[in-house]
């Protein structure tokens, strides 16, 4: 089962089955300690950066670069969808692909939060033009 | 409640291209979606969820919208098709 982990240098918090060697933030080696998961929340709950639809946005750019598939090009779909995340993140709790339905078990619903691992799905493993379930990632033409 | 039932989303782009095509094939057919939108409703949402045994193998075993569903039958189809296919579909029923 996974743990949680806190650097003790600068309090980076990991979720896990183990610790990174190196802290990505501080750079320092074996730094982590086991955590319990209050002290975890407690910590990451310190943050108070605002992280809005376009941070979302820029924040999937980014993680698609490098990588076969891309942001789906139709920027009015991906709004619709952003406007659908941003909704369930509010309403919910977590940013749920707008095109399922989360089903109130919390751990096989964190399989729809987006993004999801769309990767293994039939909708783009192995498919030429594949896609998410949503269409908010592409494969890269 | 109408034996056939639409589930679909606000905020969902397939939904939102399917919905024309379900109100031609209804006035084409004459038969009748009972459409329930399911982020922003949770009655509807349950409702949904209620079916999950005959929904899920059909849809990736997982609750994804738009589905078509026949309460009577429990058959159910879904994601963007085209129109010829959700109107076999119906016809069948």
């Amino acid at each position: 089962m996974k743990r949680y982990w806190r650097c003790f240098v600068c309090n980076d918090i990991h979720y896990g089955l183990k610790p990174p060697e190196v802290c990505p933030t501080c750079k320092v080696k074996n730094a982590y300690v086991e955590v319990t998961s209050e002290e975890a929340k407690t910590i990451a709950s310190l943050s108070t950066v605002e992280f809005t639809e376009a941070d979302f946005f820029e924040a999937i750019m980014r993680f698609t670069e490098g990588n076969e598939f891309q942001v789906n090009p139709d920027r009015e779909r991906v709004r619709m969808l952003l406007d659908g995340i941003t909704n369930n993140e509010r309403n919910h709790g977590l940013k749920y692909c707008p095109c399922r339905l989360a089903t109130k078990d919390f751990e096989e619903d964190l399989h729809i939060v987006c993004p999801c691992n769309f990767v293994i799905h039939e909708t783009y493993k192995g498919v030429p033009d594949g896609e998410c379930w949503c269409g908010l990632f592409v494969r890269r033409k | 409640m109408a034996n056939l039932l639409m589930f679909h989303g606000r905020e969902c782009p397939h939904c939102k291209k399917m919905m024309p095509l379900v109100e031609k094939l209804e006035k084409e057919t004459g038969v009748f979606f009972d459409k329930r939108e399911v982020w922003h409703d949770e009655k509807n949402a349950d409702l949904m969820r209620s079916y999950r045994e005959a929904l899920a193998p059909k849809c990736g075993n997982q609750l994804r919208v738009p589905t078509f569903f026949n309460h009577d039958t429990k058959d159910a189809i879904c994601g963007e098709v085209e129109y010829q296919k959700l109107k076999d579909w119906v016809l069948k029923q």
